[in-house]
């Protein structure tokens, strides 16, 4: 998914200064880090701040990044560190149900579990698709992150071992636990994927 | 009232199930796959198992990307202290002696006037040595001193390049 070659070639021009390279690296990740940000913390104020705090951070750690691993591993650790920071010293705030905003800033709704079989209901793919999300994000924080390493990052299981930093047993058990988790999530509210 | 009790699950069953996802992730060993996919072909509760399964990896890679803010690269990029980082430069290059710091050798031999007319000189005078206008240990002499400027360059600049190469590899990473 992301060229491993082209963002070291881009991480040494920034190493030596070069503006231009760190604003194509910028232009790299940009959305996939606000997405991670974005998914973790379903406020889209919380996650323009914390991707961008992601990316001053990338930046001012760029001379302890070592070359030996992939750009992108390093990224999405610092992201997913700095989004777990961020809920875990929120933990509060995030567990009321008002004030969510959806990607653009509007406040979005978060719809209740609704027991009863309505006909209208799951007919659409982006209602469904809306259900989905909700499930991920009311997820345990290091369940939802590596679900959504896995599926929205695409990343193996062995770069989600070295971004999370985990054996990879521990990476595949977590992972394995995290879809039952939300397969069950789905069941106990009737939703249909 | 009897309480509703489920049938056991059958062992073949249990361990398809456990296998699913490494299953569907094709992280399993070709003949515990092939075990699986077998199973499952004459299993109707484990085929269902696994469209399920298979319909949520579905689901889950088909999570639409998320377009950050239109501001956002502007935000980030005013936001980077890119001064104080070039200010810092010099911290982060690895010290070399004193003797390898480009420095260290006088401005006139590093000038790139002397270095060149040092060069033009050694090689008329081999030239005139070839031809038998010159020769002897005179010729010999003038052509040393005059390579000598960039031949102290180069060399320093090499050595600079070996010894900053050792000690990166060095560094614990």
């Amino acid at each position: 998914m992301f060229d491993r070659n082209e963002d070291l070639k881009l991480v040494r021009r920034c190493k030596r200064g070069e503006e231009a390279a760190f604003a194509e690296l910028l232009g790299r990740y940009r959305n996939a880090v606000y997405g991670l940000c974005f998914r973790m913390t379903r406020r889209a104020e919380d996650a323009r701040d914390l991707a961008q705090e992601v990316f001053i951070k990338v930046f001012t750690l760029l001379d302890r990044f070592d070359e030996t691993y992939a750009f992108s591993s390093w990224i999405f650790r610092i992201a997913t560190n700095h989004c777990i920071d961020h809920l875990r010293r929120n933990r509060m705030r995030l567990l009321s149900l008002d004030g969510c905003t959806g990607p653009d800033g509007e406040p979005m709704e978060m719809p209740l579990p609704d027991n009863g079989p309505g006909p209208d209901r799951l007919l659409e793919r982006s209602e469904a698709m809306a259900r989905l999300e909700e499930v991920v994000a009311d997820l345990p924080p290091h369940y939802k992150v590596i679900i959504l390493l896995r599926h929205d990052q695409d990343l193996s299981y062995e770069d989600i071992a070295v971004v999370l930093d985990l054996p990879l047993g521990t990476v595949k058990a977590r992972i394995h636990r995290a879809r039952a988790m939300i397969q069950q999530m789905l069941q106990a509210r009737s939703y249909e994927i | 009232m009897k309480a509703e009790t489920q049938p056991p699950t059958p062992p073949d069953c249990r361990q398809t199930r456990d296998r699913m996802q490494d299953y569907l992730d094709q992280t399993l060993p070709k003949r515990e796959s092939l075990a699986v996919f077998l199973h499952v072909r004459e299993c109707g509760e484990c085929s269902a198992q696994l469209a399920t399964l298979q319909s949520l990896y579905e689901w889950l890679d088909g999570l639409p990307p998320l377009e950050a803010p239109a501001d956002f690269d502007a935000r980030v990029l005013a936001a980077v202290p890119y001064a104080a980082y070039r200010a810092m430069a010099p911290l982060r290059s690895p010290r070399v002696p004193v003797l390898l710091e480009h420095e260290s050798l006088p401005a006139w031999v590093r000038s790139r006037s002397v270095r060149s007319v040092g060069l033009f000189a050694a090689a008329a005078v081999l030239a005139a040595a070839a031809t038998g206008h010159a020769g002897g240990a005179a010729a010999w002499t003038v052509a040393g001193i005059g390579c000598s400027p960039e031949l102290s360059v180069r060399l320093q600049s090499l050595s600079r390049r070996i010894y900053v190469a050792t000690v990166q590899r060095s560094i614990p990473r």
